[in-house]
């Protein structure tokens, strides 16, 4: 009876879970990488995220167009940053976005910033097998009241650290950012906020790196408008705030700040 | 009658049908779960997760496509490899320690990751090849052991705990999975090590040594290792391994991540800078000798040179 | 590198296997038991791809145990080697084979004689005197030609199966250093350590 030795489901090799199919272009062309360059730094109460505005085409000629955001503000208190392929990058936002609202409806309040990244790491991960092209930055105000940045590979391996850059210019300001926020040569093991950065010298740093990145880089990789969203805890004073371009965008008040700097890199 | 029977069977073709319908209709990418409580870890915490794959003959060769790195340099995707992890069992319970460097090509991504996945409070897992996929699969073992205990009242042992992963990762074999992990714990059979990686390979041992500066750490690890090692001897052993790793592989460094597992479950027990330990040793801790671990600095002052006996002086005389 | 040896003689098999589990140039382990005993009388001696190996062992002993506690009689060898023959042969015509290679050793009762299977990853069967996988054969056909005995008693097969052993340390580059060996005869399986 050949019933008898049928594999058990758990010794069955076509255990496999069901596989949703996504659309994929049949003929395999790699995404291009879209260039830019993003960016999250945390201090005391407060977070810092930018990201720059210029795209390129797929062959890296010529900027093709001057404005498009990569950082997204998603709550009050949580901000994230995409950067590679930027189509993979807008679907991706919007997915997330939906996901929040419907967390939104379901508790009536927003979702945690480490909620934000466990769901930013299964749904990275639900792709493993046909990746989104794009390295996230989430940046934002823990339950706590602590600065948090949360840095994602493709595939959703995250951590929990002070600053991190991202995309084209990474390599060039990561070490020079390491120099400033970490003051012993090494980092710290636990990762924290730079305590001995205010928001004005921080926000200097941000804006300085970018200006200086985008004098260095070719013109395809950085430039023209730079976003920088500032998010503070509740309580956090305004102090340093008061530069031109700086708008707030807070959509509840009484609880965490949100702010947007708009710069040009021209 | 026969078509009532078959109606309502567990087993044959039928059935099979029956189920795989069943699955085939589950397959949207939100369940219910994602509107409410679940909206975090929704895709995982309903049994088996579902991915999605790119609709193209062979999805594996399109994933390493894009993934593979030894194959196409420039290719997009840069799956961290550099790496390495140890954990050995011993009388006093199990050591893990590893090291903290992310790589991708060239370019050291971080130095500060963390290698160990404190999968509950008494096992704990490491990383080596691919970090999303081991740290989403440990986290999804951790809810599958915490489920283990709730239904049966009993703390899953290392073994099963150990098993359930390597079942998992076996039935994506193929796909391109990277992982190489050891899952430590101390169980009612005592201390216990089991190596798995993404091959399906589950070894039950005393000593491993994953990544790619794992033949330097076993280099120390192997002649320094015995059963009857105390707890600051084993610790210094860990650590010890883990800086020769650090020091030797230009993919492995930064810092070293000291674990102890003992009866009630795990213990940090630091962070150890790897240039720090090279110059002046790991600090004032238990099993240290209070001296950097650096070849110049451990034989300071000591010379292969074997000069003759100083020869009786003789005067010449014209 | 992985090496097994089978070898049959007056009421007897012996079945050997190297006990190391290598990744990339790293011995993992050097006392693993890659020998399973599968009903009283039957052990499978396996090799291959890591991963695939213990998982298809693991399947075979499972379901010769529940035929086992089904019919209250346990396969004769040669039946069991034909159903995992078949099992193996199945899987090749699947997405994804099993890659495992097998030497099975029995003894059956009814016949009182030993009985040894070859089995490689397509499914190919052949019942045979004696039998080598991996880099070892290369060195250990050739001499078993010359010195198998079929009417040996266990002290000369242990001692030819030394042969074996010592040639292949001798011979090949990357060595096996120590082997399971174990033993099926009328009563039943055991191990010895040579």
């Amino acid at each position: 009876m050949a019933a008898y030795f049928q594999a058990p489901t758990a010794y069955s090799r076509t255990a496999l879970p069901p596989l949703a199919a996504v659309s994929a272009p049949q003929h395999l062309v790699p995404p291009s990488d879209t260039s830019g360059t993003i960016m999250a730094i945390t201090g005391v109460g407060f977070t810092v995220i930018a990201g720059d505005a210029r795209r390129g085409d797929a062959f890296g000629a010529y900027p093709q167009v001057r404005f498009v955001p990569t950082v997204f503000r998603l709550t009050d208190k949580a901000v994230l940053a995409t950067n590679g392929f930027a189509s993979d990058g807008n679907i991706f936002i919007k997915k997330v976005r939906q996901r929040l609202d419907w967390y939104r409806h379901a508790h009536a309040k927003d979702m945690s910033l480490h909620a934000i990244a466990l769901l930013i790491q299964s749904m990275l991960y639900q792709r493993r097998f046909c990746p989104f092209y794009v390295h996230n930055i989430l940046g934002g105000i823990e339950d706590d009241g602590s600065g948090a940045v949360y840095s994602f590979d493709e595939v959703g391996s995250y951590v929990r650290e002070t600053c991190r850059a991202a995309g084209s210019a990474s390599t060039m300001l990561q070490p020079f950012l390491d120099s400033q926020i970490y003051p012993k040569s090494s980092q710290p093991p636990t990762p924290g906020s730079a305590t001995h950065l205010s928001l004005a010298r921080v926000l200097a740093l941000v804006m300085d790196s970018y200006k200086h990145a985008a004098d260095r880089l070719s013109h395809d990789q950085i430039g023209d408008g730079l976003e920088v969203y500032i998010v503070l805890s509740k309580g956090t004073s305004t102090q340093g705030l008061n530069i031109e371009g700086v708008s707030e965008v807070t959509s509840i008040p009484g609880g965490e700040r949100i702010f947007l700097l708009r710069r040009s890199l021209a | 009658m026969n078509t009532f029977v078959q109606r309502f069977s567990t087993t044959g073709a039928l059935s099979e049908a029956r189920k795989a319908k069943a699955l085939a209709a589950d397959d949207e990418e939100f369940s219910d779960a994602a509107w409410g409580s679940e909206a975090g870890f929704g895709n995982i915490a309903n049994g088996v997760p579902t991915f999605a794959v790119p609709a193209v003959p062979d999805p594996s060769a399109f994933l390493r496509l894009h993934t593979d790195d030894h194959a196409d340099p420039s290719c997009r995707i840069k799956i961290q490899h550099g790496t390495t992890t140890l954990a050995f069992r011993y009388k006093g319970g199990v050591i893990v320690a590893v090291d903290s460097r992310a790589t991708a090509g060239s370019y050291i991504a971080s130095g500060t990751v963390k290698k160990v996945i404190e999968i509950n409070p008494y096992l704990l897992g490491t990383m080596a090849g691919g970090a999303a996929d081991c740290q989403y699969w440990e986290t999804y073992l951790g809810i599958h052991c915490r489920l283990h205990e709730l239904r049966n009242r009993e703390r899953i042992s290392v073994s099963a705990a150990s098993k359930y992963l390597s079942n998992l990762v076996y039935s994506y074999k193929g796909m391109g999975l990277s992982m190489g992990t050891m899952i430590c714990g101390w169980d009612k059979t005592g201390p216990a090590v089991f190596y798995v990686d993404s091959d399906g390979t589950r070894l039950k041992g005393d000593l491993f040594s994953v990544g790619s500066g794992s033949t330097h750490a076993y280099g120390v690890l192997d002649q320094g290792y015995h059963w009857d090692l105390s707890d600051e001897e084993a610790q210094e052993l860990g650590r010890r391994s883990i800086y020769a790793a650090g020091h030797r592989d230009a993919f492995s460094g930064n810092t070293c991540n000291l674990y102890h597992i003992k009866q009630d479950g795990w213990h940090f027990l630091g962070n150890f800078d790897i240039s720090k330990m090279h110059y002046e040793g790991p600090g004032d801790v238990p099993g240290s000798f209070g001296k950097g671990y650096g070849y110049d600095i451990r034989v300071e002052g000591r010379s292969s040179a074997n000069p003759p006996p100083a020869a009786p002086t003789t005067t010449v005389t014209a | 590198m992985e090496t097994s040896f089978a070898i049959t003689g007056k009421g007897y098999v012996i079945v050997a296997a190297d006990t190391t589990a290598a990744r990339s140039i790293v011995k993992m382990k050097t006392d693993e038991d890659k020998i399973k005993t599968l009903s009283e009388h039957l052990v499978m001696a396996y090799s291959g791809e890591p991963g695939d190996t213990l998982q298809f062992a693991e399947y075979v002993s499972r379901n010769i145990r529940l035929y086992a506690i089904r019919n209250l009689y346990a396969l004769r060898p040669a039946a069991a080697a034909a159903w995992i023959r078949r099992a193996l042969a199945t899987s090749l015509r699947s997405r994804k084979p099993y890659s495992v290679n097998l030497l099975l050793g029995g003894y059956d009762e009814t016949e009182h004689a030993p009985k040894l299977y070859w089995v490689d990853y397509l499914g190919t069967m052949d019942e045979v005197p004696f039998a080598a996988h991996g880099y070892g054969s290369y060195f250990a056909l050739s001499l078993l030609d010359r010195y198998h005995d079929p009417s040996a008693s266990l002290e000369e097969g242990l001692a030819t199966l030394k042969r074996c052993i010592d040639e292949v340390s001798k011979r090949l580059v990357v060595s096996p250093g120590t082997y399971k060996v174990k033993i099926v005869d009328k009563d039943g399986v055991r191990e010895v350590e040579l």
